[in-house]
């Protein structure tokens, strides 16, 4: 992974295998307040200590209920929410688009109301159109992006406005 | 050259590219991941363009998010650095599909350096020494076996993709040999996904002497004298010098010009290494050619005076060589210490962590390559190097006793970070270290014989 002058050994092949699962595991606990965890295999222990994002909006607590903490952490790191409103962010580097394709019709427009998990915009990076998908139901406030700009991973494209109960 | 260049990597090496450019008045363009937001390349480098999450498969080795950075940044060239996407013949060629200049050789023949049996078979007609074994990949364990009865035991058994020490097997004897050749190649297929193997003597103890070169696009090379980096752990490099203190200078402009010689037969471009075996006879062996800087870079530059970044960057904007071979004049001694984030009394374990102090040493001929500062996390998702300590002085003496000096005042803490430094310490004090006969398994040897030492008192 890295320079053959500094690959790892054979017996940290193991070491790294269990990173591979603590990522997964890191992975999973995105959105959540969960700061701190170990990991323990074999002889091999891992400790997990988080950063949270800064900002009046992390909270503090250790350890939270999972269906709370995913409604109040940001999505984006070290991009606190602004007045409650939620940003969908790029998944990677890329040229912003806000259609399927040339002339077609947005995806999303400002005001409209979108499910989670809607298709709101396209970044393309080589020829790859990738999909941008709400993580989060709710109003399209605000759109940041117009079609032909270059977004970096997790710039924010977009603003939600969360729906009332 | 280069309007602007972008930095596909991280760490101590982003930033000694990016000095390099901001001295060649380029702009540098910096990438980053999730993890380092923070880091001292970001606040360096004239653009910064965030690219991925930690992990280095989203981020520092995707393909599609490095090339649109360079697209978003209008970067007219890419410099990979060491190690994620350096010896990727597929990225280079990708870069210069999209019209972005791979800062290193052409897709095409890095492709061929990057192939250890056709490295060798193409330095072996170029007139370059290669220890007796096989050149083709070995398909049978009966071939395995008359192809070392020919070489004569011990032969090592070495997968063709092989590198960092993985996927190589030293064989004894011949009753071992069926079984180590066939657990070789079922850990070259699950290792390398290629399980082709070959046969070469097996040499107990060797010095790992490796050629700088630099190459540009006019068929020019120049050759930056050797550096010995037999102080390693497991192939794992702990401490560079140059130069050998076993060449003598003709030995030294023999195989300098056999390496260039062999290197401009094939068009090579860039900057490269060609590592070589150095046997207690006076011997040299071709091993492999790495087709990218590499860490150990700034001994060469401090015996040489040259700054082999600028070279590599140059060359590849299609600009000859700087220097031709009588301008390169090796004077003095210089070590490197690698200062890691590893726990030598614990099988040398990575220990990532913020760091609190980061003091680095000062003083005449003391160089430091980092890209550490207090307050610096430590990601355990990448390698553990903390910094690159250089030293220079007239003779090896004294430039041991210079990084003693240096190592002395470094001060490097954090809640869980240990360093290599009291090894490196306890290194350059050993007696045999300092009489220079080093060989491959000094450091084996040297962990041993503290054990018992710790062990009896």
């Amino acid at each position: 992974m890295s320079d053959a002058d500094t690959q790892p050994n054979p017996d940290e092949d193991f070491v790294r295998s269990v990173w591979e699962e603590a990522r997964d595991l890191i992975k999973r606990l995105e959105g959540s307040t969960v700061q701190r965890f170990s990991v323990e295999a074999a002889g091999t222990k891992i400790e997990i200590e988080r950063a949270m994002a800064s900002g009046g909006a992390a909270p503090m607590a250790t350890v939270a209920a999972p269906a709370a903490a995913a409604a109040a952490a940001p999505a984006a790191e070290g991009e606190p929410e602004l007045d409650g409103r939620h940003p969908v962010v790029a998944p990677l580097v890329g040229t912003f688009y806000r259609a399927p394709q040339p002339g077609a019709k947005p995806f999303v427009e400002e005001g409209d109301v979108v499910d989670e998990g809607q298709t709101v915009a396209i970044v393309e990076a080589m020829k790859l159109m990738n999909h941008v998908k709400t993580d989060q139901a709710g109003k399209v406030s605000e759109i940041l992006c117009s079609d032909g700009d270059w977004v970096e991973f997790e710039q924010p494209i977009m603003y939600l406005d969360p729906l009332g109960d | 050259m280069f309007e602007k260049v972008l930095i596909a990597n991280r760490g101590e090496i982003a930033l000694r590219v990016a000095r390099a450019c901001r001295e060649l008045g380029i702009n540098s363009v910096a990438v980053y991941s999730t993890a380092d937001a923070e880091s001292a390349v970001v606040r360096f480098a004239d653009e910064a363009v965030h690219i991925g999450p930690p992990a280095a498969g989203r981020s520092y080795l995707h393909i599609p998010s490095l090339i649109g950075a360079a697209q978003k940044t209008g970067a007219d060239a890419i410099h990979p650095g060491y190690g994620f996407l350096s010896e990727d013949p597929y990225f280079a060629e990708i870069c210069t599909d999209e019209g972005i200049t791979f800062i290193g050789p052409r897709p095409e023949v890095m492709e061929k350096v990057g192939d250890k049996a056709t490295a060798r078979d193409l330095m072996s007609k170029a007139g370059l020494p290669l220890l007796p074994g096989t050149v083709d990949p070995v398909n049978t364990v009966d071939d395995a076996r008359d192809i070392a009865d020919d070489i004569g035991y011990p032969v090592i058994i070495k997968a063709v993709a092989g590198g960092g020490g993985r996927g190589m097997t030293v064989v004894n004897n011949r009753e071992e040999l069926p079984n180590e050749y066939r657990s070789t190649r079922a850990t070259a297929q699950a290792v390398f996904k290629d399980s082709n193997v070959y046969i070469e003597r097996y040499l107990a103890t060797s010095r790992h002497t490796e050629i700088q070169l630099v190459c540009d696009t006019q068929g020019s090379g120049v050759y930056f004298g050797e550096r010995d980096c037999s102080v390693q752990r497991r192939h794992q490099k702990l401490i560079e010098e140059a130069p050998s203190v076993h060449l003598t200078p003709e030995m030294r402009k023999d195989i300098g010009e056999k390496a260039v010689a062999g290197a401009t037969s094939i068009g090579y471009s860039g900057a490269g290494t060609m590592e070589f075996l150095l046997d207690l006879d006076g011997n040299l062996y071709f091993m492999e050619m790495n087709a990218r800087i590499q860490v150990e870079h700034p001994v060469s530059e401090a015996i040489t005076n040259c700054d082999l970044i600028q070279e590599q960057i140059r060359v590849a904007a299609g600009e000859p060589l700087s220097v031709a071979q009588d301008d390169v004049v090796f004077t003095g001694h210089a070590v490197e210490c690698r200062i890691n984030a590893e726990d030598p009394d614990n099988n040398f374990a990575p220990t990532a962590g913020r760091l609190e102090t980061y003091v680095p040493p000062g003083g005449p001929w003391t160089r430091v390559d980092s890209h550490c500062y207090p307050g610096w996390m430590i990601s355990p998702f990448y390698d553990s190097l903390i910094a690159k300590l250089i030293v220079w002085a007239p003779d090896r003496e004294r430039a041991i006793d210079r990084m003693q000096r240096a190592l002395s005042e470094f001060e490097i803490s954090g809640k869980g970070v240990k360093t290599t430094i009291p090894f490196h310490q306890r290194i350059l004090q050993n007696e045999q270290f300092r009489s220079g006969d080093v060989t491959t398994d000094f450091v084996e040897q040297f962990m041993a014989e503290e054990k018992q030492l710790a062990a009896a008192s």
